[in-house]
């Protein structure tokens, strides 16, 4: 056997190096059946070239200016406190809030009632199938759903993040509630109280540094998705973008307020990873708000 | 004559038919009578308790609380100390010792988180009795061993069931706090509360129970005062022989 082909098979013998290229080999064969092309490619680099001639530098006039087709309308004088950018990203926020507000009070009955040590077995598996259904849709469709039920504006996009936030709340909820320790919930079996009382005053509790965890994680995933929910009529900052990509196609203001966004996404995600940080890490003591939003207060 | 509270009838206890963990197990509990029961780890005693509080049927055989079968006792009847006395964590003293009063809280005081003047009385004086009164905005998760313990006695005070299952409640507590707890039980049976309790130790069991029983095998048998006497607290090691 020559040389070459006895390192052939040497390399051939190790299991990643055969994994790679079966899933090489199933990667072109998937490319090729979606027709997608080094050609293509290509078309895309020469537009990616006049879009960013078009969108740089970013127009922070839309920080500035203000917008006077907003809705609903902006009453106050100030100018740059009705601008795209600041009206957008406080709509997003109040969106994002309200849906994970509603998420959370409509999701915590329900997750009760689909734990299996909690509720009865046919009474749980059939409300965990009511918030797979809820999953299943992506706050995209159901705010396209809602548009046409209730008309372009905020509305729809409260109602759309609600519905996702039920279903995917509700799933997190239900298995913090089911890794709840087994013991408070028997001494309060052994006491004869009803279902409802066990998981309102033993389970909740127990599991409330995940849920008040998982309910902050869920209003940061709102507010990143309260964006693309604008892009149908959804309201937030989505709508100002699509407003300026149809028909006006001014990219540099899109990529204003893309940064903006960015900006605030990043700074709600950190101050919510620290939040969660206080309740999910193993500490002698629950934390207090006070010292959540005011740590300087600590000690 | 006492009632008779606890009543097991040629009951086999255990997860498998074919193979129960302890056959034919004859209980009685009178009122306001301290039971302990004793036996080696593994053996069904958590098993046991578990069957008495109603949480795993037995597969064979009876058992009847009050004179009625188990299934029919009224709320708040019967209460349970576990092992590790399944204390709500991150909840304070005071929420954990108010959970004993849920059983005869009205519908509209639970649903909306009210509890009674009586409630909220018994709660400071239960956990006056055990002396947490300084702790009692404490987190349960900051207190020692012993504190968490007196909380879970305090919890079953304010419940002021007919029997308590405890589930070696003494665990390994030095004399002293040892000593305490045991003062609790014996003040919540001169109440009229019956006390089934899981003790490792025969020896100490014998010093605050009315009887001790102990699983031998697959058998449930109560001990004589003086097997007790003979039965060592601890396994004795013996040097080995040069």
């Amino acid at each position: 056997m020559s040389d070459t082909s006895r390192v052939v098979q040497i390399f051939l013998k190790r299991p990643m190096i055969r994994v790679a290229l079966v899933l090489s080999v199933l990667s072109v064969l998937v490319a090729s059946h979606l027709r997608i092309t080094l050609s293509r490619l290509g078309d895309a680099s020469s537009n990616l070239r006049v879009i960013t001639q078009e969108a740089w530098p970013p127009d922070f006039s839309v920080v500035t200016d203000r917008a006077s087709w907003a809705y609903p309308p902006c009453e106050l004088q100030t100018d740059w406190m009705c601008s795209p950018a600041v009206v957008g990203m406080t709509q997003t926020l109040e969106i994002a809030f309200l849906a994970t507000i509603l998420g959370m009070v409509l999701s915590l009955p329900l997750a009760a009632a689909s734990a299996t040590n909690l509720a009865p077995p046919l009474m749980a598996q059939s409300i965990r199938q009511l918030l797979a259904a809820l999953r299943v849709l992506p706050s995209l469709i159901w705010a396209l759903i809602f548009v046409i039920l209730v008309g372009i504006g905020p509305l729809a996009g409260v109602l759309a993040m609600t519905m996702y936030s039920v279903g995917y709340l509700g799933k997190l909820q239900y298995e913090a509630l089911e890794g709840v320790s087994r013991e408070p919930l028997e001494v309060a079996r052994t006491m004869g109280l009803p279902r409802w009382q066990v998981a309102r005053f033993f389970a909740i509790p127990e599991a409330a540094n995940s849920l008040l965890s998982q309910m902050l994680f869920m209003f940061e995933y709102n507010v990143r998705h309260g964006s693309v929910v604008g892009l149908v009529g959804a309201g937030g900052i989505g709508w100002y973008m699509q407003y300026y990509l149809e028909p006006f196609k001014l990219y540099d203001r899109v990529l204003a307020l893309i940064i903006v966004m960015y900006v605030v996404v990043i700074a709600i995600d950190q101050v919510s990873l620290r939040i969660r940080r206080r309740f999910i890490e193993d500490e002698p003591m629950r934390p207090k708000w006070k010292q959540v939003f005011l740590p300087w207060t600590d000690g | 004559m006492s009632e008779q509270i606890l009543s097991v009838n040629s009951a086999a206890i255990g997860f498998d038919d074919v193979e129960p963990l302890i056959e034919g197990v004859e209980l009685r509990l009178r009122e306001g009578e301290i039971v302990g029961l004793t036996g080696r780890s593994g053996i069904g005693k958590t098993t046991l308790i578990r069957t008495c509080a109603g949480l795993i049927p037995p597969l064979s055989g009876s058992i009847s609380f009050a004179g009625a079968p188990l299934g029919d006792k009224a709320r708040g009847e019967v209460g349970l100390i576990p092992q590790r006395l399944g204390l709500i964590q991150h909840q304070t003293v005071g929420y954990n010792v108010l959970m004993g009063a849920l059983p005869r809280a009205k519908w509209y005081q639970s649903a909306f988180s009210l509890p009674s003047a009586e409630m909220r009385e018994s709660t400071r004086n239960a956990v006056e009795a055990v002396g947490l009164q300084d702790k009692i905005l404490t987190s349960v998760n900051s207190l020692s061993g012993g504190q968490q313990r007196r909380v879970a006695i305090a919890r079953a005070m304010v419940q002021s069931p007919k029997l308590v299952l405890a589930d070696e409640c003494l665990g390994e507590l030095d004399a002293e706090t040892a000593k305490g707890i045991i003062n609790l039980l014996r003040d919540l049976a001169n109440d009229g509360t019956s006390i089934l309790i899981v003790d490792h130790n025969p020896v100490r069991a014998r010093t605050f129970c009315d009887r001790v029983l102990q699983l031998r095998g697959k058998r449930l048998v109560e001990l004589g005062d003086e097997e007790q006497d003979a039965t060592p607290a601890l396994p004795v090691l013996r040097r080995p022989e040069q």
